[in-house]
């Protein structure tokens, strides 16, 4: 089964080969039992050598004229018809081989065989990317400069060209294959032990449901990162155990609510996917009067979260119904929200906040220039559904922009390149404001609005030195790090924010006794950074931040012993 | 009755008779070895190859190699033969060289045959 391609050729060679061996055989055998005259005009016959050289020059047109002497007449004749029999089979044979050179089922055999083989050599932990599309395009870039391996598959082959022309497509297997098929996905790499996961965010959500069951199957160890909306869908997903469902309206609505009651916590998120820095105050909602422009799933969700937190607000959708409650309280208006009046009548001039949640790119954007006409104070919260007006919702100047694709972007590759930071994104949305506020404040005031972030493994890699400080029983406290190597009573300025360790984790660690394989992240500036790293790594400098001493190597200690410059070797160093 | 096996079988087995054909005689002898018959011999037998190409099948594969090893045999044969003719003259011991040779492909085109005959036995067809 492995080398189609090779068989596909050899099949269809069959018929040219022998049309090209029947041609000559009849010519070479008609020039050898033709008797010719040589220049001395006897008789002679051309040698089977002969014939098959003047045939070979003939039949391929190259053509260098009569050997070994001229031909008669009757010589000639049996040329011609030679010519013209050899020529068309030679001529058809190369016809065939072209035409099986260019023939779709091979070229996608041997692309397929090439796949196969690249994805076989994978020898590090690697991602299944089905699709490509916006999403996937930056995930892609996200996980390579991260150093993580992916594999592409999409089913339109100018995705896949288009794809070859990015940067990030170096060393990238790709195929063009129907991603809903269990041998694509074999051919994939789903089964072998290196794949993580399987990410696919197809816009029907059945697909994503069938991909899921699928790999369910072939190899229950894989995660399947997907998204979905429906109610439905969700919870069959969630049913397969594998699935790790990204619905952009349920974390948007998450996001929310958390808004409502802890911006800073939202600050702390927004500066962890690198949107923007601590200083960034966009997710601040005022208090006062919501106008809800379009009631569909993202409606639907504020309103949930507006009524949970007991907010006044007010919804416009032209299709939508909504319930009878929501009529009698006067909650609803059935109109287009792209008009004055209906702005007007709902209250705009006394609103705070208006969110232009329709399905329509075009009609967020309208609705938003309009109501920022009525009263310019208004906190906007605009929904894009594309990524291809971008432009122009950054020049609307909304507030506050819910991006499904750059929410599934993020969400996605966040938790494929940097599960640590996912883990402690997690962790944090479950702490109140009080909270939030407290860490970002200490944040600010020690490493400025936009610390860099560090993460750092215990293990012999990226922490040498910790790691054999822990074979040999001493105990390494994690406040070690943080000493300053130029003073060791010092302190610098990283913070550890998170520590992982196999099933617990600890936000905000203090002076925890390290262990090997411990995951520790740290919020710090380049400076401190380096620190962490080189006390982490280096012996000699951690003997220096756990003592104050330096460490001596014991072949130059007795050395300087030996000769007398112990002590002074110790002012030197 | 099968029209694609009518003509293999054909092929295969005329492959091996005129491979016995040139073979079978005195073998020091150039005059009881014909030229035409090596031609025809080794024109059949690439033929034979073509049309064993391309089976996927264990047996098919035999099939295949046994044809190459004949296919070998017998164009060393006629390189041989050819070098000798422009180069120097025929001897009994060149023609025996050349004989050995083609008896070398007799013997692959006769396992060709069995293997053929085999394969054809074991189909319930």
């Amino acid at each position: 089964m492995r080398d189609n391609a090779l068989w596909i050729i050899l099949q269809r060679l069959r018929i040219p080969l022998i049309v090209i061996i029947v041609t000559y055989t009849i010519a070479i055998l008609g020039m050898v039992l033709i008797p010719g005259l040589d220049d001395k005009g006897n008789v002679y016959h051309l040698s089977f050598f002969d014939a098959f050289y003047f045939i070979s020059y003939t039949a391929s047109t190259i053509g260098f004229g009569e050997t070994p002497y001229d031909f008669t007449y009757p010589q000639r004749l049996w040329v011609l018809i030679c010519i013209y029999l050899t020529v068309i089979g030679w001529f058809y044979a190369i016809g065939a081989l072209v035409s099986i050179i260019s023939d779709k089922t091979l070229k996608q055999e041997l692309m397929r065989g090439r796949f196969r083989r690249k994805v076989q050599k994978l020898k590090s932990d690697f991602i299944i990317i089905l699709g490509y599309n916006y999403v996937h395009a930056e995930v892609i870039k996200k996980l390579t400069t991260a150093g993580i391996e992916v594999v592409l598959v999409d089913h339109d082959a100018d995705r896949i060209n288009f794809f070859q022309l990015e940067e990030s497509s170096m060393g990238v297997p790709v195929m063009v294959g129907n991603a809903l098929l269990t041998a694509t996905l074999e051919d994939a790499g789903v089964k072998s032990p290196y794949c993580k996961a399987v990410v696919s965010h197809f816009f029907k959500e059945e697909k994503n449901l069938r991909i899921t069951i699928l790999t369910r199957f072939l190899n229950p160890n894989v995660n399947v990162i997907t998204k979905a909306t429906l109610r439905d869908t969700i919870i069959s997903l969630l049913d397969t155990d594998i699935a790790k469902v990204e619905n952009p309206f349920e974390i948007f609505g998450k996001r929310f609510d958390i808004a409502l009651t802890a911006p800073h916590i939202l600050t702390l998120e927004n500066w962890i996917y690198k949107n923007s820095d601590l200083a960034d105050e966009a997710s601040f909602l005022p208090q006062g009067r919501y106008i809800i422009c379009g009631y569909g799933r993202l409606g639907k969700v504020i309103k949930e979260k507006l009524d949970k937190h007991g907010m006044d607000y007010i919804i416009i959708d032209e299709k939508g119904i909504g319930s009878r409650k929501m009529i009698k309280n006067e909650t609803f208006i059935r109109a287009n929200a792209d008009d004055k009046d209906v702005l007007l009548d709902a209250g705009i001039e006394s609103a705070v906040v208006l969110v232009a949640g329709t399905q329509n790119d075009i009609d967020n954007i309208s609705i938003l220039i309009t109501a920022k006409k009525l009263n310019p104070n208004l906190y906007v919260i605009a929904r894009e559904n594309t990524m291809r007006e971008i432009s122009i919702f950054k020049s609307t100047n909304a507030n506050w922009l819910f991006m499904i694709e750059r929410i599934l972007i993020n969400k996605t590759s966040l938790q494929l390149s940097q599960p640590l930071k996912h883990a402690f994104l997690k962790k944090i949305l479950h702490q109140d404001e009080e909270w939030g506020t407290s860490l970002v404040n200490l944040l600010k005031v020690q490493l400025g609005d936009n610390p860099k972030l560090l993460h750092l493994t215990i293990n012999k890699n990226r922490a040498y030195a910790i790691c054999h400080a822990i074979e040999k029983n001493e105990s390494v406290g994690l406040n070690i790090l943080l000493n300053s190597l130029e003073d060791w009573k010092k302190y610098h300025k990283a913070i550890p924010l998170f520590l992982k360790r196999n099933g617990d984790e600890f936000l905000l660690p203090s002076n925890e006794i390290l262990e090997v394989g411990d995951q520790i992240l740290f919020a710090c500036d380049s400076e401190s950074r380096e620190e962490i790293e080189i006390i982490a790594s280096n012996v000699y400098d951690l003997h220096y931040v756990r003592t104050g001493e330096e460490k001596q190597n014991w072949l130059l200690r007795k050395f300087f012993h030996s000769i007398g410059l112990d002590r002074k070797s110790d002012e030197l160093l | 009755m099968n029209l694609q096996k009518v003509i293999s079988g054909f092929f295969f087995i005329l492959a091996m008779t005129l491979n016995f054909g040139f073979f079978y005689g005195d073998m020091g002898a150039p005059e009881m070895h014909s030229t035409y018959e090596l031609f025809a011999a080794f024109i059949i037998s690439l033929i034979a190859t073509a049309l064993k190409i391309g089976d996927k099948t264990q047996i098919g594969s035999v099939l295949l190699a046994t044809s190459l090893v004949a296919d070998i045999q017998l164009i060393s044969a006629v390189i041989v033969w050819t070098v000798i003719e422009y180069t120097s003259s025929m001897t009994s011991s060149h023609m025996a060289t050349i004989i050995s040779l083609s008896g070398g492909a007799f013997l692959a085109n006769i396992t060709s045959v069995i293997l053929y005959i085999g394969e054809t036995l074991k189909s319930k067809r």
